[in-house]
């Protein structure tokens, strides 16, 4: 009897691993001639609807009337040239001649005036940065009015969400209509999107065939699809596979600094905090460098501002001297005496809670290595570690620094910076400061379309929040990509809008 | 009929009952989906802006007029749509289940390949190498964190052999791996559970008075000992089903297999409301209609659980 059951057993298990492995014959698929690649990155995919998602312009579907180079400076797109008539409240753009949507269609004003009311309609997002009132549509000439001056006009539309697409076409949600050199073959959200190519696109044919774009969000997964031949490029590997990736002759690895910075937000509401000179004691007390070689494993960049130094519109670099004995140096003439082992004024030593988030790695890292040097000079640190940092620093006040990283200048332009930091009500104004002095260049700032002008009133409020140290910007992460040897023109661009271009090739 | 009508009016019941406990709780979380709508990580934007928009979304308004007005919607059969997306809860869930049930049902398919022979391989011969085996495996598939394991799988079948895609949805062979891991997991659990209840099956004394009648020992072992053992097995599998039915998050992300549970997470990580609700009323009813058929099925392997009536005693 044992044996009959047994043999049973046997032969169940059997049956199961022969149809694991009979699986594999049904995805043997047939090798096509088409030049394709595929991409696995973790972008966000839940939609495709462009004026909610990024992936429209990724992917190369659709494309913005402005867009911004390496440099990040605004160049023409879709918009051959805008100017304004009235210091920023009416703005004058003309559409690019020749273009058109993959379905045939030409792109005129009164088309780009369409998909810019459905990007106002779908994104409360873009309805708040776009201010727009009306737009008028004639010929190639699009003019823009809006509700009240905005300088930054041409900079907000850079922004992926305001993708020009075709608003009549069937389907936009998933099977968007745009003027780039790829067009929707498939999407399943979350998933997988494949696109193939537009050969009547305006800049010229695109070199691939077709491209697959896959979306992961384990880092490790998105490592062994490369290695196991699935990816041709892979966006963010793990970070500790970077060494083992670059090892292999077969894989290129393209590292970049990004335009994120982890950074020290100090609360104005805590005693300790509102002098300067408690805020220049934590600003020198970790140098930038141990930050990345410990918490980056050395990809990163130190951090001499909030924006990178290669960009037209960051401060001049400052030398600092780091580490406890400086930190201490600044502790003093705020007033707080070494004793027992504790930095004391008005007899009570200095504490303070310092709440990060897990989200980013790194974070957690910086703020232990905070929280042990400030020990070394009587300096007591909490750490709270919390899910919605966001809703913390915005609803609590019984923190003295969050840690936090943000993308300073996402389009070009540090007005975002500064607004969303410094200006009343500002979403990321968590440290409650008003300087006055700062407000009005940034009211200025706010007010001048020349993009020069611009710079140096950005370089003026970056000296002022530097001088005051109003946040410490700590470190810039890098962006890294590795991608098969046989992959050509593959370009990682600061801004991380523009991925998939007509000149990605494969050999 | 009767029976019927009676169950859905407690179900309905029921589904509202944990629709207000669920929404007054996400009320009471801290944070709403606002800085997420009005993409604050990219967009400079004032507090007078994330105001009106709480106010255009009626977040000002007492929770018990928003709960008021998501009810009334829910009697039209309408659950919303998603603040970050755009699309109708319904469309969400139900573009997003067939995957969740597919790695449901090949997974239990996979625990049970593992199992069932193993476990009663164990039973059958106590102490022997093979319960040995099966105690190893199973020790093994209880300690290793499924996330870490479907990495191994990774690396073995995908990028060392080549043998199966490490991620994506479309064939048979995407399925292998996700399947695989969850199943390898679950089987720890199940293959003690298998031996122990086969064991305690065989000690029972119909199974004595069976041997007395004659009955071959492979009768008495499948027809009595085993059904037997189904019981229990029976009752736990409706939990798993439940919670791969929920949707394994983990599993979902790595093999980019993605289902109900990484649409949630999304969903709870944005505050998203109407996909929270929704998600929750579905995994209610889910919930409620395999307890319903787990309670139905003791009725045909082990009718002693049954007297007259169809009341459970």
């Amino acid at each position: 009897m044992r044996k009959k059951i047994s043999l049973l057993c046997l032969t169940l298990a059997t049956i199961g691993m022969l149809a694991a492995c009979l699986g594999n014959s049904a995805s043997t698929e047939e090798k096509s001639e088409k030049k394709s690649l595929t991409f696995v990155s973790n972008f966000p995919s839940d939609t495709f609807d462009p004026q909610l998602n990024y992936t429209t312009v990724r992917a190369g579907i659709a494309e913005t009337l402005v867009k911004v180079n390496e440099q990040l400076q605004i160049e023409p797109w879709l918009s051959k040239k805008w100017k304004t008539e009235d210091d920023g409240t009416t703005w004058v753009f003309e559409i690019r001649d020749g273009i058109t949507f993959q379905n045939g269609k030409d792109l005129n004003a009164e088309a780009v005036k369409h998909s810019l009311e459905r990007t106002i309609k779908e994104s409360e997002a873009m309805k708040s940065a776009l201010k727009i009132k009306e737009m008028k549509a004639s010929g190639q000439i699009l003019t823009i009015i809006t509700t009240e001056p905005l300088a930054t006009l041409p900079s907000e539309l850079v922004h992926p969400n305001t993708a020009i697409i075709d608003v009549d076409a069937p389907d936009i949600k998933s099977k968007p209509v745009g003027t780039g050199p790829f067009k929707v073959a498939s999407f399943k959200p979350d998933n997988e999107m494949k696109v193939k190519k537009y050969k009547e696109y305006w800049g010229g044919e695109p070199k691939l065939d077709e491209v697959v774009l896959t979306f992961n969000d384990d880092e490790n997964a998105r490592t062994s699809a490369l290695q196991s031949g699935e990816a041709d490029i892979v966006y963010r590997p793990a970070i500790e596979s970077l060494n083992t990736l670059k090892k292999d002759s077969s894989i290129v690895v393209d590292i970049q600094p990004s335009l994120r910075n982890q950074m020290l937000f100090y609360n104005s509401r805590q005693e300790a905090f509102k002098d300067k000179n408690v805020r220049k004691a934590f600003d020198v007390l970790l140098n930038p460098k141990d930050v990345v070689n410990t918490a980056l494993a050395g990809q990163g960049s130190p951090a001499t501002g909030p924006f990178l130094d290669s960009l037209d519109f960051s401060n001049d670099q400052k030398t600092k001297t780091y580490g406890p004995s400086e930190t201490q140096k600044y502790l003093e003439k705020a007033g707080y005496i070494l004793k027992d082992g504790k930095a004391i004024k008005n007899g009570k030593q200095l504490s303070f809670k310092l709440v990060t988030y897990p989200y980013r790695p790194e974070l957690p890292l910086m703020s232990q290595m905070l929280q042990s040097e400030a020990k070394k000079i009587g300096v007591k640190i909490d750490i709270q570690q919390v899910e919605n940092m966001d809703e913390y620093m915005t609803t609590k006040d019984d923190w003295g620094i969050v840690t936090y990283s943000l993308v300073t200048s996402p389009r070009g332009d540090a007005g975002y910076f500064f607004n969303a930091l410094y200006t009343e009500g500002g979403a990321f104004n968590v440290g409650h400061f008003h300087e006055p002095v700062l407000t009005s260049i940034i009211d200025e700032l706010n007010k001048t379309v020349d993009q020069k002008q611009r710079n140096k009133l950005a370089r003026q409020a970056g000296e002022i929040v530097e001088k005051e140290t109003l946040h410490s910007s700590i470190v810039h992460p890098n962006n890294f990509v590795a991608y098969r040897d046989n992959v050509k023109n593959w370009v990682t661009t600061k801004s991380e809008y523009y991925v998939i271009t007509k000149d990605l090739d494969v050999k | 009929m009767k029976l019927i009508s009676k169950r859905i009016i407690e179900l309905l019941i029921f589904l509202v009952i944990l629709s207000f406990l669920s929404f007054v709780l996400m009320k009471l979380a801290p944070g709403d989906p606002v800085k997420q709508m009005l993409r604050v990580d990219d967009v400079a934007v004032s507090e007078e802006q994330m105001n009106n928009l709480r106010t255009e979304l009626g977040f000002d308004e007492p929770v018990y007029i928003q709960y008021g007005k998501w009810l009334k919607r829910f009697f039209q059969f309408d659950l919303g749509s998603s603040y970050m997306t755009k699309e109708p809860v319904i469309d969400e869930l139900v573009e997003k289940f067939p995957a969740t049930l597919r790695l449901t049902v090949a997974s239990l398919v996979v625990m049970l390949l593992i199992a069932v022979p193993l476990g009663t391989l164990s039973a059958l011969y106590p102490n022997k190498w093979i319960d040995y085996l099966s105690r190893s495996i199973s020790l093994i598939g209880a300690s290793i964190p499924s996330f870490w394991l479907g990495l191994l799988f990774i690396q073995l079948f995908s990028v060392r052999l080549q043998w199966l895609p490490s991620m994506g949805t479309g064939t048979a062979a995407h399925l292998v791996l996700p399947s695989l891991t969850l199943g390898f997991a679950m089987s720890a659990v199940y293959m003690r559970m298998i031996r122990a209840s086969l064991l305690e099956g065989l000690k029972q004394d119909f199974v004595r008075s069976a041997r007395a009648r004659g009955i071959s020992e492979s009768r008495i072992f499948i027809f009595h000992a085993f059904r037997y053992s189904l019981t229990p097995i029976l009752t736990i599998l409706g939990t798993s089903l439940g919670s791969l039915l929920g949707g394994t998050v983990i599993i979902e992300v790595l093999f980019a297999y993605p289902g109900i549970g990484k649409l949630v997470i999304d969903a709870i990580m944005n505050r998203d409301y109407p996909v929270i609700q929704g998600y929750i009323l579905w995994m209610g009813l889910f919930v409620v209609l395999i307890n319903s058929l787990v309670d139905l099925s003791y009725k045909y392997v082990n009718p002693q659980l049954y007297v007259k009536g169809g009341d459970k005693t």
